[in-house]
């Protein structure tokens, strides 16, 4: 009887202990939850950066691996990252890149941002109207503070939280100045490429660009002259806000450029950088969408295939008449009578990955192919098709590394390249 | 003995163990949000300290223009507890941006989006004039979003403005009101857009609900301002104000009415309700567009408005009306009566027309 009696009170003793403990943890974390609805709820010392007039107060959660008590406050001050140039100058592969980064994330284009920007800059340009809009109390300030909650909204929103939220939609760099003067700490990055090589991009595989007549090599080239000079002019004055990336160099040196890249965003060095193709669909890596039109292209390793390729594909005339067209290029530093200029060595890892990818090694994977991946799979055939073979993919490299003057005429050199290159790759 | 109170002390023990552990159970569920506080509205912060949230009390007055929507949103102003202030002239715009945006096709959903929207029209509305416990807003055409509206601002209130088509058409042409799609020239397509345009507001505010959208009928507003606006403040769940019924003495002054010196209804709106504009549109509109009034406008006949009476009979005005209607025709509000000002400056010139027959 006795020896039941201790059992039993020992029992009693031990479910106390127990419950005490388990309402003192879950006490604590009730006072946590407390604590951040009041916080929530308070006044703007929560506030970062102490900023002065408007400011969109957003709330979320912090990424993992966060103090979770105190809210994750968003707004006009904090370091935003914005990623934009002429499309198909590998705007998509630099997010990639950086969203292959734990701290940072830029995720798919919005597509609504450019339009709701290029929106504001026409109520801005017209004199009469910033009259009216001022008559009306729609003053600067007023719309400023507006485009700032709209876009903070969306890029804030539109993926998973992170230190450094990053926005990529490539012709939202045509407001570029004004985009720095609403979001004092935001920092930009311009993508620039051969014009050739965009706009061969473009026409061959069909990528519609608003203004972009895809039927004429001309009309693109000056078109993209357009586009590229305003966003360099505003990048230049933006001075060491805005940070020019050629593609060309990124591919062929992409440590060296994300090194300085990471240096100019003020975010510290990861390896993952250089290895986005590794964090396709995973999560904190690299999220990419079924509809853009990159996306079979930065599922592989950085590489050198996109490099020439519209090399001989440029009509006569327009060759011809190149630096009247785009007198851009000269200005960026590319010869606009080179074909192609001579862009560079690659890094050897670079070359690794190129030879990876012309054997086939990296498909398009299940979640991200769509209904019509015919043009998809047609790309992929033609590469496969005419470069099976050992020696084709050296007179791809080949075209790649060296420079041609005057018309495209590789034929009558490649003899004493072919030999060189065999020797540069074993 | 000492058992049982023992064995007392441990069982309250236990039930006050329990007790404190059902009441932070409760304190613990709110903090169950979803990760990125999507459940949370959407909150702005307009300018020192002055928050505003979606679920703001709201009303967005509008209608085809040319229909008495600067009228009703002056007599608002007019009393304390609103401010509907200008057209603001970018919230039509964005919404007009918004419908063409197919959200499979953005690479955001519809839920960002439209969070992104609530947040632009916030800070739009609030930060353009002062703060006020009812905020409004007046953009004729923003009653053709009245559905998105509601649905974004779960506060809001519609006041939709009807007027008889031939009197609103009359208007912007004679005026010479450019209103995008409608052509100037033709009393008989700006009849027609008329009617299509008065259908598809009132589509929205009849999906809306009678409990948050109220159609007013211009005619009855000047013709019996007191009961129309007892109507509307009693629909809006305001106190009454008599300055409601006065409000040109309330123009430029603070928390009074704040006109717009480009706007083209400002001339009119300086003056007293008066009953100037009822049937200027008599004569005016041509021979064969009258003989196919009904089958051009068919939402006159719909709205109560008979197509085939020039005029039809709006009704007895009431004598205060007719008073203020008196003394505007003997000019007493024609040059800017000392006092009355638009935004702190004194006025130069008007434009608009006076008394034309």
């Amino acid at each position: 009887m006795v020896m039941m009696g201790k059992l039993k009170q020992n029992l009693l003793v031990a479910c106390l202990v127990i419950s005490s403990v388990t309402v003192f943890y879950l006490g604590r974390h009730a006072m946590e939850c407390h604590h951040r609805i009041e916080e929530r709820s308070s006044q703007p010392g929560v506030l970062l950066g102490g900023s002065l007039g408007s400011s969109t107060v957003l709330r979320g959660s912090r990424p993992r691996g966060h103090n979770l008590s105190a809210p994750f406050v968003y707004n006009k001050d904090m370091p935003l990252v914005f990623i934009g140039g002429v499309p198909r100058s590998g705007t998509t592969l630099m997010r990639a890149m950086l969203d292959a980064h734990p701290e940072v994330r830029c995720g798919e284009e919005t597509r609504v941002i450019p339009r709701i920007l290029a929106m504001k800059q026409m109520w801005s340009r017209s004199g009469r109207e910033k009259m009216r809009l001022d008559e009306a109390g729609v003053t600067d300030e007023v719309l400023d503070a507006a485009m700032q909650a709209f876009l903070l909204e969306i890029i804030v929103k539109h993926g998973e939280p992170a230190n450094f939220l990053c926005n990529k939609d490539p012709f939202a760099l045509k407001s570029l100045s004004y985009l720095a003067k609403i979001f004092p700490h935001a920092k930009f990055v311009l993508m620039i490429r051969d014009g050739r090589a965009s706009v061969h991009s473009m026409i061959s595989r069909k990528v519609t660009i608003a203004g972009f007549d895809l039927g004429s090599y001309r009309d693109c080239l000056t078109k993209w002259n357009r586009a590229i000079e305003t966003m360099y002019t505003q990048c230049l004055e933006a001075s060491d806000k805005c940070l020019p990336v050629h593609y060309e160099q990124l591919v062929l040196h992409p440590e060296k450029w994300m090194r300085t890249l990471l240096k100019f965003l003020d975010i510290p060095w990861n390896e993952a950088v250089l290895h986005h193709e590794e964090l396709i669909g995973k999560a904190g890596g690299v999220s990419l969408s079924k509809v853009e039109r990159s996306t079979d292209q930065v599922i592989k390793p950085v590489n050198v295939e996109a490099l020439s390729k519209w090399v001989g594909k440029i009509p006569a005339d327009v060759l011809r008449d190149m630096p009247v067209i785009a007198p851009m290029l000269s200005r960026l530093g590319y010869d606009p009578h080179a074909n192609p200029p001579n862009y560079g060595r690659p890094d050897p890892k670079v070359l690794d990955n190129t030879r990876r990818v012309f054997k086939g090694e990296f498909q398009l994977p299940e979640f991200l192919r769509e209904q019509s991946q015919s043009t998809t799979a047609t790309v992929w055939q033609r590469a496969h098709m005419t470069c099976s073979q050992q020696h084709c993919i050296f007179r791809r490299l080949q075209r790649n590394l060296t420079p041609v003057r005057g018309s495209s005429q590789h034929a009558t050199q490649s003899q004493t390249r072919h030999r060189w290159t065999e020797e540069d790759i074993q | 003995m000492r058992v049982s109170v023992r064995k007392g002390l441990k069982g309250l023990l236990i039930l006050g163990g329990l007790y404190t552990l059902t009441q932070f159970l409760r304190f613990c569920l709110p903090c169950r949000q979803p990760s990125q506080g999507a459940g949370e509205p959407v909150t702005v912060l307009v300018r020192d300290g002055w928050r505003v949230s979606a679920d703001v009390p709201l009303v967005f007055v509008g209608g085809v223009p040319r229909s008495g929507t600067t009228l009703m949103r002056v007599m608002l102003d007019a009393h304390p507890a609103v401010r509907c202030g200008e057209e603001t002239r970018v919230v039509p715009r964005l919404l007009g941006l918004k419908l063409g945006w197919a959200p499979e096709k953005e690479g955001v959903s519809t839920k960002v989006l439209d969070r992104a929207v609530t947040a632009f029209l916030l800070q739009i509305i609030a930060g353009h004039g002062e703060p006020a416990p009812l905020l409004c807003n007046k953009d004729p055409f923003t009653l053709k979003s009245a559905k998105y509206l509601a649905h974004l601002f779960p506060n809001s209130k519609f006041l939709l403005m009807l007027r008889d088509g031939r009197a609103a058409v009359y208007s912007m042409i004679s005026r010479r009101v450019t209103i995008g799609g409608f052509d100037l020239s033709s009393y008989r397509d700006c009849l027609a857009k008329w009617s299509r345009a008065t259908q598809a507001m009132l589509t929205q505010c009849t999906q809306v609900g009678s409990k948050r959208c109220l159609a007013v009928s211009y005619e009855r507003l000047v013709l019996h301002p007191r009961s129309t606006l007892q109507t509307v403040l009693k629909f809006l769940g305001l106190p009454w104000h008599e300055g409601v019924l006065h409000h040109e003495e309330a123009i430029g002054r603070p928390g009074g009415v704040s006109l717009s010196k480009t706007e083209r209804s400002t001339d009119q709106v300086m003056r007293p309700v008066n009953l100037e504009a009822l049937t200027r549109w008599v004569g005016h509109i041509p021979p064969d567009v009258m003989a196919d009034m009904d089958a051009i406008a068919p939402m006159l006949g719909r709205l109560g408005y008979d197509p085939r009476a020039n005029p039809p009979n709006y009704g007895q005005p009431d004598p205060q009306v007719l008073n203020n209607t008196q003394r505007v025709l003997r000019g007493d509000f024609k040059t800017p009566v000392a006092g009355i000002h638009l935004k702190g400056r004194p006025l130069t010139s008007m434009k608009g027309s006076q008394t034309e027959r």
